[in-house]
Parts: C-alpha cells; structure tokens; sequence
C-alpha cells in the first residue's frame, strides 16, 4: 500500500489476471447464460434462431420488469412477494367488466391499486417492522382471495384490445414489451447509479444501523423502494394481460419467486448489490431461456417448480458461503 | 406449564371463545353434533401442523415448507400399496427435510424465509411428479385409523392429543426443549453456557417437519386419497395460528396452548366463512388480514426481511 | 515488583501468553499464576488487555501463543464449553442469563439433572435451592429470570458457577450494577468461596473494591504485565502510578492557546435516561472539549442522547450556528433532525455502526457530500473533492475503489471523521477517537480534529484513555454516575487527578432491590 494517492499507478497485477478477476466477480447470470447458449446451439438450435429469440425476450419483459422493482427492495434488506396478487387483481380489474368503466380508467384503476398495495407493505415494513416476507405474501393473498371470490360471481373476460395489440407489436423488430423493459431499465440504472436515492439505497442495505446514525433517510428509502415495486407489478400486468389476451386467476404466479430467483442470480442480495441493473436483467432473459430450453426437452410444470427451488437455494448457498 | 414464556394471554384465549359465542348466536347450524365433528376434523390437521412451526418459531425461525410437506406425505401414502413402508417414507421424507432447512439455517447461514421458501417449491414439485392429479389410494388402514369414533371420541381429537402430548414432553420435560427455549431467547448467551446451539436449531426443524408429515398423513387418511397441492394453503396458514396464539416470531415464547387456540380461532373462522354462505374463495383474503393483524401487533427491532 | 510464583500450589499458571486481534497486540507475552484460596486482582486502564486475558480463560478466545496450565496440567479451551469442564466458571460483564427461563433452569443450564431421560424437574428445583441456601441468597428458583434486577441476575450468574463446582472463578466488573446491599452481599460470597480453597479472580479498576476484597493484584498496561504484588504492599497512590505513567510522547498537535470562540451547542439540561441524572454542558467552537469517567458512568448515554439516537427523557438545549444564529435543538426528533442542524456522531464501533464496509472509500466519503440533497437528485460525483479530502485525511490506501473493510483501523477511523468533514458539519461528537488505532494514525486524528476546530468547528470527545483526553483536549468533563463532577482544564491536569475524580465511592445513586442479605 502506497502512501497517499497514485492516479497513474502502475497495476499491480498483470492485466490478464486483473481481467480473469474481474470475470469471476460477474454475477453467475452471465455464465449461466453463456453455457445455456452453448448447450442450445448443440441440442436446440432453432432456440437460437432470429425468429425465436425475440420471442423469448418478450417473454422475459414480465420477469424482466418484476426483477428491477425487486432489486430496488433487495438491496434494502427486504423482499416484495406480492408481484402474484397485483397482477391477478390487475387482470380481473381489466377484463372482467365489472365495473362500468372504459380500458384507460381501469388502467388508471390498476396504477392506483398499485399505489395502494406498495403503500400499505411499505408502511407495514417500515412502520410496524412487519417481516417484508410475510407482509408480501400475505398481501398477495388477500389480493389473491378477492379476486377469486369475485371470479365466481363474474368470471374474468377478454383483455383490452390495446393491450393485446401492443404486446404482438414491434418496433424496428424488437417486440414492443421489450421495449418497455427497457424503457423502465434504463431509468432505473440511473437512478441507482446516479441519484441520492440510489446511494443511499446502497448505504442502507450495506449496514441499516450506520445508515439510521449518520442520518440517511433510511426508512424512506425502504417505502419507497416497496412503492416502486408494486407499480412495475402492475407493469408486468398488463404486458401479461396482453400476452394472454384474456384475463385469468393464474396469471403471472410465479413471477415473484422468479424475480427473487433471478435477483440473486444477477448478484443482487439482501443488502448488497453488485451486478447493478445489468446482471438481473441477463439472470432473467437466462431463466426464460432455460424454461424454454427444458420445457424443449420436455420438462413439465413439476421439474419447474424443482429447478426454481434448487436455484434459489443454490445462489443463497453460495453467496453464504462467499460472505464468510 | 411456566405461564410467563407461553406467550398466551386473555387476547389470545378469548378470541376463540369470542368467535365460538359469535357463531353459535349467528348460525343456527354450528352447534350440532355433526358439524362440531366437522370442525374438529378440518383443524386436525392445522393443529398438528402448527405445533410444528411453533417449535420452529420458538427458535427464531420460519417454515414455510410445511404445506409442500403434508401434500408430499399425503401423496406418498397415496401411492403406496404397503401402509407401513408409505408412512415409513414420509418420515424418512420428513426428516430429510427438517435436516436440509436446519442445516442451511443454522450452518450455512441462510435467512429461513429463503431456505424453506426454496425447500417448499422444490417439494411442491416433487409432489406433482409423484401424483400429477388428485388420486391414487390410502390403504384403508390408515383411512380406518383417521376417521370414526375410537372408545367414544373422535378419531381427529386423539390425533391432536397425541402430537400435543409428544410437543409437550419434548418441551418441557427433556433437556432439548429447555435448549429450545434458551436458544430462542438469545442464542449467544445459551452458547456461552455450553448449549450446542446449532444442534438444537437442527432438531427444531427436524420435528417441525416430521408433525407436518404426520398431518399430512392424517389429511390424506381422512378423504383416502392424495391431492399434491393438499397443504398449500397450510404453510401461512399454520404462520397465522402461531401468531394469533401469542407465540413471538422472534423466539422463546410459546407454549401449546397458544398452538390449540390459535388454530381454533383459525379453524372456527373458516367454518364460520362456510355457515354463514360468505364464498369459501375468500379464507385465504381473510387469513391474509388475519396474519398482517398478527405480525404487526409482534415487536421487531430490525426492519425488512 | 516480584514475579509470578509458579510454586506447587498455584491452581492457574498462564506463561507467555500473547493474542492479537487484526492488527492489535491485546496481549503480549504475558504471565499470570493464581492461587486456590485466593482472591486474585486483574487491574489496569482501560485497554490494558484484562478483558481480553478474561475471555482466553473462559474459552471465549484462543491464545495465539504461550501456554495455561490448570491443576498443574496443561490445558487448551477451546470454547466456553471446554472451560466450564476444566472448572472455571466466568461471570461475564454482559449477563448470559437467560429472561425465559427460571432461576434454576438457569443455574443447570446445560447439566440439567434427568430420570429415565426426562428432565427430573423436582431434583432440579432441589439442587438449586440448596445451591442458594449455600451462598445464602434468598430467590425463589422458580422465579423466571427476566423479572430479576440486575443484581440479583448477576448473583445468579455466580451461583451457576458454584453450582458447578467450579475450582476457578473469574469476576468481570461485578458490582457495576449492584447497589450497597448487593455489593455486602458479593463481598459475602467471595470471602465464603475463598474459605472453600476457590480461586476467584476480580477484574476492576474500583481501587476501593480491590483493596476491601482483595489479597493479591496483577497490574496489566497495554497488554503487558507489570507486576504481581500481594496487597499489604500496595497503597491507593502507588497502585494508581503502576497503571498509568506512559510517557506523553509528541502525539498531541500543540493547543495554540487562542480563546475558544461562541457557543456551538448550549446544553442547558439534559436527562437521558428515566432516572439519570441532570447533564449540562456547552461546547464552544475553536475548542475540543474532553469526556471521561470509568465505564457505564453514563458518557455514552449524554453523547447518544445529544446526537439524536438515544432519545433523552427531557432536554433543553440551544444551538448557535455558524452565522451565530440561535436555534432549539431537540434531539428527540431523532438523528436526521439533529444531522441537518450540523451535528454528527461519530460511533465507537465503527464497523457495526459507522462504516459501510463493502462499499468503496470514496463512496463512504460522498454519502457526506450528500448531506442536504433531495432524494430525486443527482448525486454529484466530485471525484476531486474526494481525492481533495482523501489527501486531507492522509488515507493510505491503494486507491478510492478499495471497499472501507480492508483499510487498517486508523484509515476507517479516518474515513469516518472524513465523510462528516465533507458534509459540512460544523460540530462533531465522537466517541473513542482512537480506539484500535495505531499509534501514527493517531497522531493524524489528533491533528484533524484540531484542525476542525481551528477552521470553526467544536468537538465533543468521549475518551477512556484519560493521556488522549489530557493531551487532545482544551478542557475536560469528568462524568461520575451521570453526573459532570468536574470540567477541569486540559493544560495542566493530571491522570492521577483525573482517575480520583473518576472514582466511585459507593453506589449511592442506584435503588436497593428486594433481595434480602441474609446472614
């Protein structure tokens, strides 16, 4: 170590190792996603083809999407589970007609309920100290059981036709939900990056009690966090909705466990995040990729659910065992 | 039992009683013979199964895993000729399990929200590989020994009896259950009087998981059937009796009486949704206020996960 | 000063016993012999290594070196538990009973008597009862232990130990938070277990304590042994000079001897606990004012309460800011109130709660750039404000990207004081300047503090190295029971005068408990 500062300091390592280095420290995304590739040219070549492959980054603009709102709350110490609940009540209130109103106020409903839901986990988080865990899910579940109460008497029906028109348009050939997933990436690598928000989201999640004593907003930064996260779930609702093309109970299920599954693998953990905004965007085109390669090979709805398990476990293994 | 680390209080006793008085004035059906046997069936198996995650609770911990577990021990006896060797698998499966969530908890260190979430995908997985639709065959041994009357008391009830019984020896009367309590109160300070911690973390889901097994079994028994997504509603199900029953998430309070009233005011509530003609899709809206109501009235230091 | 005698009876010999902690010397090369049928003295300032020579004795710890010998066998405790089976049995500072549990599950934690593998719950209420009549404390072991005073857990710390049949004992400040009648009642217990041929060993620097209990002390200073002296040939003074004395080297950047400027912060009354005593005090800007006393005297609690993280009972506080312009202050609004009024804390542990450890130097410095700024804004990056501060600070370090973790003890400490620095504040409150820090770094944050308050700044610095309040300082506040008992000038004071000033006499101020001292 060098007395004070060197701006052209001679690297201390050879540049081969520094590079080496700096590939290991990349989030496992990036070479989950590189084997993926490799293994598809050799087994499922038309994966690969121009025809698929936009397709399946248009399936992955849900997870896409539902993993930025879940990165802003991870790298606070906390988790928004409630992604299911929104985008069920998001459809329902689109399709089911249950209220005499046009598709533009029932989309304007959707963002308010949005609003509603990240208030309401935000200030149980931040006021009542509520595990985030339990507040999500059981918000989604509250969500969940009105809407499928409510489904019995009036059954969900047909998406909006602007919906359904923007999720089959492209833009300059790329699909227009891709788009939107950029549109909202974009800003919000800035915001992480660039704005006091995101500094001090970061300080906040690298230690909560240093962050309160020195006199960061640090609960603001949480709600706000949880905020913005429910309002990407209605995003994510009505790309789906318009995917589907009709409104159903089953919608977007698994899209919170997903983005957890996604977050940790682009390198973003509870209170820490080191593949900025990119990595989880990679982890989860990668794991729509993967679904769609297994599925190809004749995966079922069951090993899903085992993989999706055994992924999450793995990257918490492995960031416990890289902490210690 | 020392009243003082049970958790319970006139809150947590009173409100089953509150919902029982409520319900026999509201409908005129509750109180017959054949529906109290009704109730006392369906909470059985939440019971049972929320002994388990007391156990875990009293430790600091969560298991979520719990519901992935009953339908997964359901499904096993399901499609077992053999009686013996099905429930023979569904505890070895059991145990399996708690080892795996206790293991990842206490050694390798990772939150039990995330652990059992992961175990309970995987599981609920593995059950749908087991017995894709709702179906195979109980053996009517086990269907015999989970339904009807045994010396003039109903099968359910003995159920409950017996597990209640095992979870009070264990935590009253054996050195691992007053291991339990001191590791959940401050888990340092039990170290340093020579408590091997982790060992008790480990045990603490072991048992968890092996009640849930046993109620699934018993779910399964009863309609001699299996059904792979049986449980699913179970795991915050049985997060909720814990809580309502004043046992503190945050470990070392908790008691059986805190399990048995919370479940009922669970149980009674769901029965009441079915009396009462309010659509039956709307327990788990109702649970879900219920457990918001009930984490929130706990105190937490830490913010977030 | 005679050497340790390692004749056949001594019941504890430790040799050559050194443990480092990062870059830290705790222990160096030192040696301690015990006697059974002794009460044993481990005594020295603060940071003189008995804490820690404690918990390499309780198995807490492992020594790096040199070797312990109990009963004349060498032993290695590898953890509490190891200890607890070669019979020592330590009642740590920080009680481990347990609230949950009743008095005699705690006494038996972890040797509960069973029958037939269950827990015989009759025989364990027995045990315990005779163990308290024994030591003569009238408790009712079935009393959960969270409902217990402190005095009374830590009396059942103790009784755990001769439940266990202990032969050695280790005491770690034990009547900090006893009243008179529990500190007669300890000196009871101690005099009973050294008729029984125990061993206890009584950490403290309360020289009256020592001189009531004591028979043998061994003098600790900067993780060195000094000296083993049996008591008859120590007196107040002489004690005193063994553990203090270093020579003042030219650490201390020289007070340049202007007056001090207007008043920073008025503190014209400040309780910060139910109970506390009354704190009033004023910082004035152009100076460093000092705090000290012995520990848990209620420093810690003046400065947390002022600094908004411990809200105080009742306050009355007034501060001036640079302008001179006069505004209430109330630090029960909490510590984003009390940062924006141009106050900061600057904590003790500066890895729990004052560094983001992951995130690189020059992040950790522009959360101070940030001080002010709506959340929606950009955050500038100022890198040449930040290599401006870094050369100020004169961080040794590779370079800004460096996450703060892998910095020495001195550059953190550095890192944190730089990062108040950058936000502009005009009034610093610090606690433990320069715990865990080398001796060059330290020469360095004496001078940055100085230089803050030339610049206009006022420092509050809480310090349990009385050398660094004497030399860093312009006017020092002794703190005795929550209570100022003294603001002495800095030029000219004394450690000795200090260390008298410091010294408690008796608890008159805590409330007696219900225990009852029985014969």
């Amino acid at each position: 170590m060098k007395a004070g500062l060197s701006s052209a300091a001679a690297p201390a390592a050879p540049r081969a190792r520094r590079w080496a280095a700096a590939l290991l420290a990349l989030p496992p995304a990036y070479a989950g996603l590189a084997v993926l590739l490799m293994l598809a040219a050799v087994m499922r070549p038309q994966l690969l083809s121009a025809m698929l492959l936009p397709l399946i980054a248009r399936q992955a603009a849900p997870l896409g999407l539902a993993v930025i709102g879940q990165s802003l709350v991870m790298r606070g110490r906390s988790i928004d589970l409630s992604s299911g609940g929104v985008i069920v009540a998001v459809s329902y209130l689109l399709t089911s007609g249950y209220f005499p109103i046009s598709d533009a106020v029932a989309m304007v409903a959707c963002v308010a309920l949005g609003l509603v839901v990240g208030v309401v986990n935000g200030a149980l988080i931040v006021k009542a100290r509520a595990s985030a865990m339990i507040v999500t899910l059981a918000t989604s579940m509250i969500l969940t059981g009105c809407v499928v109460a409510l489904s019995q008497q009036r059954a969900p029906g047909d998406a909006p036709e602007f919906l359904r028109e923007l999720a089959r348009l492209r833009l300059l050939g790329i699909p227009v939900p891709v788009l939107v997933w950029l549109a909202v990436l974009l800003p919000a690598a800035l915001l992480l990056r660039g704005t006091v928000f995101g500094r001090y989201l970061d300080a906040t999640g690298a230690n909560p009690q240093a962050a309160a004593l020195s006199g960061i907003p640090h609960l603001r930064v949480i709600f706000l966090g949880h905020v913005a996260s429910a309002l990407i779930s209605v995003l994510c609702g009505f790309i789906l909705v318009g995917f589907v093309g009709k409104g159903s109970i089953t919608l977007g299920q698994d899209l919170a466990l997903n983005s957890l599954a996604a977050a940790i693998l682009g390198g973003v953990n509870f209170g820490s995040g080191r593949g900025g905004m990119a990595g989880p965007a990679v982890a989860a085109f990668m794991l729509t990729f993967l679904f769609n390669f297994l599925t190809s090979l004749g995966l079922g709805e069951p090993g899903r659910l085992m993989l999706q398990g055994a992924i999450i476990a793995a990257a918490a293994l492995a960031y416990s065992l890289n902490r210690k | 039992m020392n009243s003082f680390r049970s958790g319970s209080s006139r809150y947590t006793v009173g409100l089953p009683l509150l919902l029982f008085a409520l319900l026999a004035l509201a409908a005129p059906s509750f109180l017959a013979t054949q529906n109290l046997v009704n109730v006392s069936g369906q909470i059985a198996a939440l019971l049972i199964v929320s002994l388990g995650q007391m156990v875990v609770a009293l430790v600091a911990g969560i298991d979520l895993s719990v519901g992935s577990v009953m339908s997964l021990a359901g499904c096993l006896v399901a499609t077992q000729a053999d009686p013996l060797w099905g429930v023979t698998l569904a505890l070895a499966l059991g145990l399996c399990v708690g080892l795996v969530n206790g293991l990842g908890v206490a050694v390798a260190g990772i939150h039990p929200l995330v652990m059992t979430l992961s175990t309970m995908t995987f599981l609920q997985g593995l059950a749908y590989l087991l017995l894709p639709i709702p179906g195979g065959a109980v053996p009517p041994v086990l269907g015999a020994l989970a339904n009807g009357n045994l010396w003039g008391v109903p099968r359910p009830l003995l159920w409950c009896a017996a597990c209640a019984l095992a979870v009070y020896l264990l935590l009253h009367r054996t050195r691992l259950g007053l291991h339990i309590f001191a590791v959940g109160a401050n888990a340092r300070s039990a170290h340093l009087n020579g408590v091997r911690a982790v060992a008790v973390v480990v045990s603490a889901y072991v048992v968890c998981s092996l009640l849930a097994v046993v109620a699934g079994i018993y779910l399964a028994a009863r309609v001699s059937s299996g059904d792979p997504a049986m449980g699913a509603a179970f795991g915050l199900e049985s997060v909720t009796a814990v809580a309502l029953g004043g046992i503190q998430l945050t470990g070392g309070v908790g008691s059986i009486l805190g399990v048995v009233t919370g479940a009922l005011s669970l149980g009674l509530i769901t029965n009441g949704i079915n009396l009462l003609g309010i659509s039956p899709f709307l327990r788990g809206t109702l649970t879900g206020l219920l457990l918001l109501a009930a984490v929130c009235a706990q105190r937490r230091k830490v913010v977030g996960l | 000063m005679s050497l340790p005698s390692s004749g056949a009876e001594a019941l504890v010999v430790a040799r050559g016993i050194s443990k480092r902690f990062g870059s830290t010397a705790a222990l160096q090369d030192v040696n301690l012999s015990g006697h059974a049928g002794s009460i044993h003295a481990l005594t020295g300032e603060n940071g003189a290594g008995k804490s820690t020579l404690m918990k390499l004795l309780a198995g807490v710890h492992q020594p790096d070196a040199g070797e312990l010998h109990i009963g004349g066998r060498p032993v290695h405790l590898r953890d509490p538990a190891a200890a607890r089976a070669a019979g020592i049995s330590t009642v740590f500072q920080e009680l481990t009973v347990l609230p949950n549990l009743t008095v005699a599950e705690n006494l038996l934690l972890g040797r509960e008597p069973t029958r037939h593998g269950l827990v015989d719950r009759a025989a364990m209420l027995t045990d315990a009862a005779n163990v308290l009549a024994r030591i003569g404390i009238a408790l009712d072991p079935q009393r959960p232990c969270g409902s217990l005073s402190i005095g009374e857990q830590q009396l059942v710390e103790i009784a755990k130990g001769v439940s266990a049949d202990a032969s050695v004992f280790i005491f770690d400040e034990p009547t900090a938070p006893l009243n008179r009648a529990e500190v007669d009642k300890l000196e009871q217990l101690l005099r009973a277990l050294k008729a029984q041929g125990k061993l206890v060993f009584y950490i403290s620097h309360r020289l009256d304590e020592i001189f009531r209990f004591c028979d043998t002390v061994t003098v600790l200073k900067d993780g060195r042994w000094v000296c083993t002296e049996p008591i008859e040939a120590l007196t107040h003074d002489r004690l005193i000079a063994l553990m203090v004395g270093r020579s003042l080297q030219a650490l201390f950047p020289p007070r340049d001897g202007t007056a001090p400027g207007p008043a920073a912060l008025e503190v014209r009354e400040l309780t910060p606990l139910p109970g506390a005593a009354n704190a009033r005090l004023l910082l004035r800007r152009g100076e460093i004012v000092g705090m000290g006393g012995l520990e848990g005297q209620g420093q810690r609690e003046i400065i947390r309460a002022l600094a908004g993280a411990l809200p105080p009972v009742s306050c009355d506080i007034v501060r001036h800011d640079r302008e001179g312009r006069v505004q209430p202050f109330d630090p029960r609004h909490g510590v984003e109130q009390v940062v924006r009024h141009g106050v900061g804390l600057v904590p003790e542990d500066r890895k729990l709660e004052g560094l983001y450890l992951e995130l690189p130097i020059a992040d950790n410095i522009r959360l101070g750039l940030l001080r002010g700024l709506g959340l929606m804004r950009r955050a500038p990056r100022e890198r040449g404000v930040i290599e401006q501060m870094a050369q100020q600070l004169q961080l040794r370090s590779r370079d800004l990207v460096q996450p703060v973790g892998d910095l020495s003890g001195g550059n953190q400490q550095k890192v944190m004081i730089g990062r108040w620095l950058a936000a502009g504040i005009d009034t610093l409150l610090v606690e433990q300047p320069t715990r865990g820090v080398d001796v060059g770094a330290k020469a360095e944050i004496y001078g940055l503090l100085r230089g803050f308050v030339q610049r206009g700044g006022a420092v509050l610095a809480l310090s349990s190295d009385l050398l660094e309040l004497i030399g860093l300082c312009d006017r020092i506040l002794m703190v005795r029971a929550g209570r100022i008992v003294g603001d002495v000038p800095a030029e000219g004071a004394t450690e000795e005068a200090l260390l008298a000033l410091a010294l408690v006499d008796g608890a008159e101020s805590k409330q007696p408990s219900a225990l009852e001292v029985t014969a």
